[in-house]
């Protein structure tokens, strides 16, 4: 019987021997051995909400292509130490750094448009992520939507938020104007005169023309250019997606704008570089964005969208676009979901013009660009129309976007008064203003907090000059005594900070594209005078709630800026109910040559809190000081510095 | 054996040399004329092309001194006046029995693959004296120009003209043949390399213009003993017209396969298939498209990539006359070209269908040889429709209106003979061909052209010459040009062409006897239109006559082309 069993198995080993390495293989892959798509497997997302109030948030802008290259698989195009070309940062880069972040002391992070864009055009790439090809698809060079997926669970994971940078004003690249009508996109062509001026044209980026681009002949103007697409599949230059934006009636098709204050430029010309412009106007347009945009939250629950270019789009596309997307992330699970975004501009009532809830329309941006408009629809016209675009869902109303970025401040404190010495007293008004041109009511299903309690602090980012680059001429310790006292002042005014990267390692670059240096390139250093700096800084805004939540009281400006006793001194008070009894007085000397009092003249700043009481310096190695029977306070500031008084009660020592 | 291998080798150079070639013609290699040569040809058909000619390959040279040639070659003459009266004296006492004339089958210790008069060989060479490599060429190269220092350039204002100021190339053709005992076959590995102008000692470049002409196996006696097979890529060709460096009958060039069956000594069947595929647009483009996954950069996809189907036949039989290597040998000949429909992106991502193509050729020669030194003269006639009346390299241009080339037509008449006789020898090659393209209308294209080349040689002694060459090209065009009377007429050119060429023949006398090297005189005259083909500033279109000047070698020895298989 054994006899009888042994031979086969024996034949059984012996076909086992003979046959397992042919199907060793096919076995391996079939059993999973060999499946290396676990490692990179896109989830089914559930959308929720992890934040609780963006006011406690700090975003820490990232230029994916330039913080950390975390896989070298996707380096394609790189071209290292060419900051106009890829440089191979990525999501990946994000995740392995999320310690770095987290000792920084960050807790929101904005990455670069996710979306597929054009790759590279006339010498430059898409790496910062605003030439958008394709709205559906991830940006290769950043990772797979896996990896956009994991970046968002990490964060989340660690107490952190993503906030995604978005477009809807323009695509990349994507067509030429065939102005010569010859079938091809010519660079450098002119006219033949006669009847018309002999100008040179580029059909990629032909100047704005409030007809829409015109063709013409030898024999003068041939009626509107004929759009061409694009077409180059190795520069990813192919007609943009959704299939609705390979449509040329989407697009103003005006050219390109030179005058911002033109409102039909600014609203319907094409964004410089030739990044066409999509006509928001349009019904279809509108709804597909709110798809789009839907879309991208519900595959990565991310939690906010920074929104490129706000400006150069209509109040009513806005009002549908963040109204509706509300409504749709709300019902997906998501809410508090932060919407704010890029107005380039120093007027601050053309920056909250986009937050308030007024029915503003064409006519009043014509208004507020300082031009003569005629009578626009009334609200209720208005709403009906914007209301028949999407009849499902609540009635549209006035509500807006939550915040925008603080570029009055940008240009009025930290260009005016942190590093040209300007008087402080710009600022009160700018800060006191800012209740009456931002909106003091939260958007229904929004974050719960009015815009105008929550600007967008910063002091530069990529689409400016850094902070050190403006102030290169002076001495170094000098330069950093300046970066310093800016960054506190971000950091405690109203609202929610927002650093650019790279700023913690003291990054300098001027213009585009020298500001977008390579993080890595700095090892991640953490020992460094400005990092300790913001991540005190940080520290203390987490620790001291009026500093996040806190309402704000100026309590010290000043017209001066020479020698007198309180030149460069601004001071405000940081308290409110939304911050459980928590007070901060902040006191800043920004002249840049001797210290400042808060005095002048014998009258010295009153403060809100009762006499005597006592106030701790958290900057100032635990210095106090009495609140005067008056309620007066005179504190001395060194130049470029602060102070952060904290009654005692409250003072957390060793931050 | 071997004794006896020697002088029969080199008598088939003087006598059995001759019927070889006038049953089968000459293989020269066509060249354009010039850009303006209206037969639609591709680049592989521009470059020249091999050069086979019935020449034994030849054993390792022993080193024989010239006095020693000279005495074998005057016992080849006695051997050959020795056979012949032979041969007669057989004929006559067959002829007293009643009796057919005997074959004589001329052995050979070299492989022969077709017809060697005045008998014919069985293309199944003995399996013990061809294994192993052989190597074999056919090359020319040409070192001259025009009287005012400009590079040498071919000045034919047709298809096919003087091949005189044609430009240097040549093959290299290795190949491997084994017999195999035990299935009694025989297989041929062939493979062939061709070089073209310019060389390196031209340029200086180190690049060359090169591409395999066969690569190809063929089967022998596999289970019939009279059956060929083969695949590969292969030159598959038939006469040509040494003259105008031209294969007016059938000549393809395709991969593919192939059947020979020789049903008697002299009767054969060849049936081939084969692909090719043109580089144009009409049947192969390649557009960019972004890889997947939405990976960066892009990719090269075919969106149009059809082929070429080429299938031919080809049926000759020999009729001798008699016993004198003398007789009539008639081919029919056809073909049949097939491409299937596809489609092709005229803008990005939009398409449009080009239609099923179809084409024909028929033809005929018949071929008269004397069975003596090479003298022959064969007649063509071929007509080809649709795809085929391109040529089988070609894409069809000009259009009909549903973009097919349906309505295209060829027709050719061509005449080549060779007549030698003592210290005397004439070679003749002429054709007249009319080629109408798809477009309806009548455009620069449609054309009807025809040459006729005349060169006389003298042989001086054994070991040189002196040829003349006389040439004349005509062409019409489908344009029209102003006549002498005011009205309109089409554009007719003309030219003359005057060569001088004195040669020296190592190999002895003859036409087809080579190596040789050349000294070449050519005169041109181009009338008034002939000068219009040519675009603004070139020299062709600015002179009237030409003169071109070159020192010239060409040999042939071994080649599968030689075979005339």
């Amino acid at each position: 019987m054994a006899r009888t069993n042994a031979t086969p198995k024996r034949l059984g080993l012996i076909a086992a021997l003979l046959t397992g390495p042919l199907t060793a293989p096919v076995v391996g892959l079939a059993s999973g051995c060999a499946d290396f798509r676990a490692l990179d497997e896109e989830t089914d997302v559930q959308m929720s909400t992890h934040v609780d109030d963006w006011r406690d948030e700090v975003i820490y802008q990232i230029l994916v292509d330039r913080f950390d290259n975390g896989d070298r698989g996707n380096d394609q195009g790189v071209d290292s130490g060419n900051l106009a070309r890829y440089q191979g940062g990525d999501w990946q880069g994000i995740i392995d750094r999320m310690g770095y972040l987290q000792e920084l002391g960050v807790t929101t992070l904005w990455i670069s448009p996710v979306v597929r864009n054009v790759d590279t055009d006339a010498n430059v790439d898409g790496y910062h992520g605003y030439w958008a090809q394709d709205f559906g698809d991830v940006n290769p060079h950043f990772g797979t939507l896996a990896t956009l997926q994991e970046l968002v669970r990490e964060a989340h994971g660690r107490d952190m938020k993503v906030i995604i940078d978005i477009v809807t004003n323009h695509v990349g690249q994507a067509f030429y104007y065939d102005m010569n009508l010859n079938g091809v996109a010519d660079i450098n062509f002119q006219n033949n005169g006669g009847a018309m001026p002999v100008r040179h044209y580029t059909e990629y980026d032909p100047d704005f023309d409030p007809r829409g681009v015109q063709a013409f002949t030898s024999l003068g103007e041939a009626g509107p250019a004929p759009v061409i697409f694009q077409y180059d599949p190795a520069t990813n230059h192919l007609p943009p997606q959704p299939a609705l934006f390979e449509d040329p009636a989407v697009y103003n098709r005006k050219g390109r704008t030179f005058d911002f204050d033109d409102p039909d430029q600014l609203l319907h010309g094409d964004f410089p570089g030739g990044l066409k412009d999509l006509d928001t106007r349009r019904c279809d347009v509108k709804q597909e964005m709110v798809e789009i945009y839907a879309q991208w939250i519900e595959k990565t629950d991310a939690d906010g969208y920074r929104i490129d270019t706000i400006k150069h789009v209509e109040y009513d596309f806005w009002r549908l676009f963040t109204q509706r997307l509300r409504q749709r992330l709300g019902e997906g699970g998501k809410r508090n979901f932060l919407m704010f975004g890029e107005v380039f501009d120093g007027r601050d009532d053309l920056l909250g013009s986009f937050t308030k809830h007024e029915i503003l329309g064409d006519v009043d941006l014509v208004r507020l660009l300082g031009r003569a408009a005629g009578e626009g629809p009334t609200d209720a016209e208005q709403l009906a129309d914007e209301q028949a675009c999407s009849p499902e869902g609540e009635p549209l109303t006035g509500d807006q976007i939550d915040s925008v970025f603080y570029f009055s401040q940008h240009f009025q404190a930290v260009r005016d008064v942190f590093t040209s010495g300007q008087s402080t007293d710009r600022i009160q008004t700018l800060w006191e203003n800012r209740v009456n041109t931002w909106g003091t009511e939260p958007n229904a299903r929004g974050i719960g907090v009015s815009p105008a309690d929550m600007p967008i602090n910063f002091i530069d980012n990529h689409d400016v000059s850094r902070f050190l680059f403006n102030v290169r001429e002076r001495p170094q310790d000098e330069q950093r005594a300046l970066l310093h006292n800016v960054l506190l002042f971000v950091s405690a005014a109203q609202g929610v900070p927002c650093i650019y990267y790279g700023t913690e390692q003291d990054f300098a670059g001027g213009n585009d594209p020298a500001n977008r240096e390579r993080l890595w390139d700095t090892g991640f250093d953490t020992s460094g005078a400005t990092f300790q700096w913001t991540k005190r800084v940080l520290a203390l805004r987490a620790a001291y709630p009026a500093l996040r939540r806190g309402g704000t009281r100026v309590i010290w400006s000043t017209a001066h800026t020479a020698d007198e006793s309180d030149a460069g001194i601004f001071a405000f008070e940081r308290f409110g109910p939304d911050s459980g009894g928590s007070y901060v007085v902040m006191v800043f000397n920004t002249h840049q040559g001797h210290a400042s009092t808060t005095n002048f003249d014998g009258e010295s700043m009153k403060l809100s809190a009762p006499p005597g009481t006592v106030l701790v310096d958290a900057l100032g190695d635990g210095a106090t000081y009495v609140i005067a029977d008056d309620g007066s306070l005179d504190i001395t500031v060194e130049p470029m510095k602060a102070a952060l008084l904290v009654p005692e009660g409250e003072y957390e020592a060793g931050l | 054996m071997s004794g006896r291998a020697i002088p029969l080798r080199c008598s088939r150079r003087r006598w059995a040399l001759a019927p070889l070639l006038t049953a089968a013609g000459s293989i020269a290699v066509p060249i354009p004329a010039h850009a303006l040569a209206p037969e639609p040809r591709v680049e592989a058909d521009l470059e020249p092309e091999p050069e086979p000619e019935p020449e034994p390959e030849p054993k390792p040279p022993a080193g024989p001194s010239a006095a020693e040639l000279q005495a074998l070659q005057r016992r080849i003459d006695t051997l050959e006046r020795q056979v012949e009266v032979l041969r007669e004296s057989q004929a006559e006492v067959a002829q007293e029995l009643g009796k057919a004339p005997p074959v004589i089958v001329q052995p050979s210790d070299e492989p022969v693959t077709a017809p060697s008069a005045p008998a014919d060989v069985s293309y199944n060479r003995q399996p013990d004296y061809a294994d192993g490599f052989h190597f074999g060429s056919y090359g020319r190269v040409v070192i001259g120009g025009d009287h005012r220092g400009r590079a040498a350039r071919e000045g034919d204002i047709v298809a096919h003209g003087s091949r005189l100021d044609e430009s240097t190339y040549a093959e290299l053709e290795l190949r491997r043949e084994d017999y195999h005992e035990v299935t009694k076959s025989f297989t041929r590995v062939v493979a062939t390399v061709a070089i073209a102008a310019p060389l390196f000692h031209q340029t200086g470049n180190f690049s060359t213009n090169m591409g395999v002409r066969n690569l190809y196996l063929e089967e022998s006696g596999l289970g019939l003993k009279n059956l060929r097979v083969w695949a590969g890529s292969r030159m598959y060709r038939g006469d040509d017209i040494y003259l105008l460096n031209f294969w007016p009958l059938d000549n393809l060039n395709t991969v593919g396969g192939g059947a020979i069956y020789n049903f008697a000594e002299h009767t054969e069947l060849r049936l081939h298939t084969g692909i090719n595929q043109p580089q144009n647009p009409l049947f192969f483009q390649a557009v960019p498209r972004p890889l997947p996954y939405a990976q960066p950069g892009a990719a090269q996809v075919a969106v149009l990539d059809r082929q070429k189907v080429i299938s031919s036949g080809r049926f000759s039989h020999i009729f001798w006359l008699g016993s004198s290597g003398a007789g009539i040998k008639p081919v029919v000949y056809g073909e049949t070209h097939y491409a299937n429909e596809g489609q092709r992106e005229v803008e990005p991502r939009q398409f449009e269908t080009l239609p099923r193509e179809a084409g024909w050729v028929v033809g005929t020669q018949l071929g008269l040889f004397t069975g003596k030194r090479s003298s022959f003269l064969n007649l063509v006639f071929r007509a080809a429709g649709g795809l085929a009346a391109y040529g089988e390299f070609n894409a069809p241009t000009q259009l009909a209106p549903d973009r097919s080339s349906r309505g295209a037509r060829e027709y050719l008449l061509a005449a080549s003979g060779n007549y030698e006789v003592g210290p005397f020898g004439v070679q003749l090659g002429s054709y007249w061909r009319s080629f109408r393209n798809a477009s309806p209308n009548l455009d620069y294209w449609d054309l009807t052209e025809g040459a006729v080349v005349v060169r006389p040689t003298v042989w001086l002694g054994e070991i040189a010459g002196v040829s003349l060459e006389g040439t004349y090209e005509a062409q019409r065009r489908g344009t029209l040009v102003p006549d002498q009377i005011g009205g309109q007429e089409p554009l007719f050119a003309q030219q003359g062409r005057v060569g001088l060429i004195p040669f020296i023949t190592p190999a002895g006398r003859g036409n087809f006897t080579r190596p040789y090297i050349t000294f070449t005189y050519l005169l041109t005259m181009r009338d008034a239109a002939a000068r219009s083909l040519y675009p603004e500033h070139d020299v062709f279109g600015l002179r009237k006559v030409d003169h071109f000047i070159a020192l010239g070698a060409e040999w042939w020895f071994g080649s599968t082309s030689y075979f005339r298989d």
